[in-house]
């Protein structure tokens, strides 16, 4: 039993950052460069068996994977994009997995809004959509489907709205929507656990390099005790995260019970520390320019695609008891 | 990465679970004096006999030589077994987990050779002489007072909430050996002998209802030089070894039970009468949020228990990460409790022992859990300087 990452792992972890470093700025839209990076590292396809066209890591690499983009704040439709590569592929579209491994496409999330709409999640330049509609998980044409945007509360993660989206032609329906869901759920904590500990990041370094009353004001211990508890939660969700992960991928009797406490603990550190994290700035932690704000915004984003805290917690207390 | 034990921890696990079905006491510990001690030395000495003794200790010093893995597993097994009594709350808690640590890293042969299989087999309590009225967080100001005669220590000076000092042999204690040095350079690391004359305990009684917390008063105490650990003045150093001990397994078993008192409490909600005094507990939304994300935390602290498992085996000792945990568990720990009161309803007005699966007398007891062996500030301090490396302020 070991719970960190591998030298491999860890090699894995280190390229995807460097990738991502050489390609984005935190606070910035997602770039092309990123996208086509990512897709020529495989990372659309990193968890999908090698027979399937993917790179044939796993889950757990999965995670690692989507902690690094949640730290880095990167938006843009990576997570339905990953998720419906392994829909297709599940599905028998080898055809379709591999035009999605190749990041030819960008799959928008499209889930339930009312009763009559659906709200998609990066619609802009995506041209499929990955629905989700109670336990059914289906993939999408979005072209000819009228899309309606809306003022966006993450101005990095455009939302649209669209009627009647699940009369659209599937390309494809998830055989096992609700595994499909689980994975999804979790590979929200761990863009979840990104941000936790981005932000924790944030603060001891503001707390290291500002100074008032002539010292850092990271020796004030309300900053220091704060920051502490920045720390603490963001360990917690990264291992629950990777807890999970593996119960997940081992197919643990108890892996659902797992996925749904990653995201719990994940979404409250993710809320919770991008919210101190402004405190933690003063002044400029409430400007535009700061990239504090985009913490705040995007963890309300994860932590309302693929279920609520609130949905999450019913679950973790009705699912197969931890083992 | 992975969650697989070894088909050796897996046998481990079997042998536990069958030794602990045929040997685990059923009767309640008594709450107090030497009836507790003979309890929790006889519950050591069988665990002695059955091979369960010093799991996680060298296999020279009379241990099993196990790895932290296999503690845990046994920690589990334990709580599986549904126990009447908890595995820390035990006056042979410091023998095991601090002073027989402390003398296999720092003792010479002759005070291991001495110590080491008596604390094993059940035969001694010792205690930690560490706090005092005027150094508890601050332990580095400490003042009990040592000075060299001959070839022996004389002390005067005073601890305090010492546990389980009024049915010790031995105790783990922290005097200041020389007044003119920096304070962390002249402390020493002695074993005191408790019957030695001059020793004056007085029991004090604690919020749960328990009188294992002691002051005790050292007048003209002779220890022979030779029970100092490491050297003379070199105290500190031997004491950040006794407190790495308590970030790294010390406090396993706590977190580890914790998992089955939140499952325990899952199954009391589903029979007690809610607050609507109609729907059982768990039919109210507030108390099932709590409990469910109790469970999630409580599932977490462990992930994040093997997690540290999986550091300590990469780097050899327990690192400052381990004061998350210690965090993380104290403060959760006191939640579940603060929770089984609300759920359990007017049973909250009967009081229940400490130990066992009553909900009263673990709340009262639960207080100690952000203050014992550091508070909670101290924790965070210690988050913030060491692990994230904020600077130390005056
Ligand atoms: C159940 C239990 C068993 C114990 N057993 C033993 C034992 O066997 N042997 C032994 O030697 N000791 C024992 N202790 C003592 C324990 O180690 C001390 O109580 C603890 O270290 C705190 O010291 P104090 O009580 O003097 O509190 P203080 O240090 O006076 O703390 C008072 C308050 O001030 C806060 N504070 C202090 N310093 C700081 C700081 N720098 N920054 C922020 N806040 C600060 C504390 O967090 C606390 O809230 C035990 C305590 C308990 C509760």
């Amino acid at each position: 039993m070991d719970l960190l990452p591998t030298p491999e792992q860890e090699e894995i972890v280190t390229s995807i950052a460097s990738v991502i470093a050489g390609n984005h700025t935190t606070g910035e839209p997602l770039t092309d460069a990123l996208w086509e990076a990512a897709a020529a590292q495989g990372w659309f396809g990193l968890g999908l068996e090698e027979a399937l066209g993917g790179v044939g890591y796993s889950l757990a690499e999965e995670v690692l994977l989507f902690t690094e983009l949640g730290r880095a704040a990167v938006p843009g439709p990576f997570l339905a994009t990953v998720l419906a590569s392994r829909l297709a592929a599940e599905a028998g579209e080898a055809d379709l997995t591999q035009q999605l491994i190749s990041g030819s496409d960008r799959v928008g999330l499209a889930e339930r809004w009312d009763d009559d709409r659906f709200s998609v999640l990066d619609a802009d330049g995506a041209t499929m959509a990955l629905i989700v509609d109670g336990e059914r998980v289906t993939l999408v044409d979005l072209g000819g489907v009228a899309l309606d945007s809306i003022p966006s509360f993450d101005t990095l993660v455009p939302v649209s709205l669209a009627i009647d989206l699940h009369e659209s032609p599937a390309l494809a329906t998830a055989p096992d929507g609700p595994a499909l869901l689980r994975r999804g759920a979790l590979l929200s904590a761990a863009l979840l656990a990104g941000i936790a500990k981005a932000t924790t990041d944030q603060s001891v370094c503001y707390g290291i390099d500002r100074e008032q009353f002539g010292q850092p004001v990271g020796g004030f211990q309300a900053v220091k005790h704060r920051c502490a508890d920045m720390a603490t939660r963001a360990e917690v969700a990264a291992c629950q995260v990777l807890y999970a992960a593996l119960a997940e991928r081992d197919g643990r009797p108890d892996a659902e019970f797992h996925v749904h406490a990653a995201r719990v603990v994940a979404a409250r550190a993710a809320v919770e520390n991008s919210q101190i994290n402004v405190q933690n700035h003063g002044g400029i932690g409430f400007t535009w320019e700061h990239t504090a704000h985009r913490y705040v915004t995007r963890s309300r984003v994860y932590a309302s695609v693929l279920g609520t805290t609130h949905t999450h917690l019913g679950a973790t207390l009705a699912a197969t008891a931890p083992q | 990465m992975n969650l697989d034990f070894t088909p050796e921890e897996q046998a481990f696990r079997e042998e536990a679970r069958t030794w602990l079905a045929e040997h685990l006491p059923t009767e309640e510990r008594p709450p107090d004096g030497q009836p507790m001690r003979e309890f929790d030395l006889a519950w050591q000495k069988t665990l002695f006999e059955g091979g369960w003794a010093g799991i996680n200790w060298p296999k020279e010093y009379g241990g099993r030589g196990l790895n932290d893995i296999q503690q845990m597993i046994w920690y589990e097994e334990f709580a599986r077994a549904d126990p009447p009594f908890t595995l820390n709350n035990s006056c042979t808690f410091v023998g095991n987990n601090h002073g027989g640590p402390t003398l296999i890293v720092s003792g010479t042969d002759e005070q291991k050779s001495f110590h080491l299989p008596k604390i094993l087999q059940g035969d001694v309590v010792w205690c930690q002489g560490f706090s005092e009225p005027g150094a508890g967080s601050d332990l580095g100001s400490l003042s009990c007072k040592a000075v060299i005669d001959g070839d022996e220590l004389v002390v005067n000076g005073q601890k305090i909430w010492t546990s389980y000092a009024h049915v010790a042999d031995f105790q783990e204690l922290l005097v200041r050996t020389d007044p003119s040095a920096p304070k962390h350079k002249g402390i020493s690391w002695v074993i005191c002998d408790m019957t030695t004359p001059g020793i004056e305990i007085r029991e004090i009684t604690t919020m749960s209802h328990v009188n294992d917390f002691c002051e005790v008063f050292y007048d003209d105490v002779r220890i022979p030089l030779s029970n100092v650990v490491g050297q003379v003045n070199d105290g500190w150093r031997v004491t950040m070894t006794t407190l790495s001990f308590e970030r790294g397994t010390a406090f396993m078993a706590d977190q580890v039970e914790l998992a089955a008192v939140v499952e325990r409490l899952i199954e009391e909600a589903k029979v007690r009468t809610g607050p609507d005094g109609k729907r059982p507990a768990i039919a109210d939304d507030e108390i099932a949020r709590r409990l469910s994300l109790a469970r999630a935390e409580v599932a977490a602290l462990k992930a994040m228990t093997i997690a540290g498992i999986s550091r300590t085996q990469r780097t050899g000792v327990p690192g400052p990460e381990g004061s998350m945990t210690r965090l993380f568990h104290g403060e959760l720990h006191q939640r579940v409790y603060q929770l089984g009161l609300d759920i359990i309803g007017p049973e909250a007005l009967r009081l229940t022992p400490v130990d066992g699966n009553g909900w009263t007398g673990p709340y009262l007891q639960s207080f100690a859990y952000t203050i014992g062996g550091g508070t909670t500030d101290i924790q965070r301090n210690i988050v913030g300087e060491r692990v994230l490396g904020l600077p130390r302020v005056k």
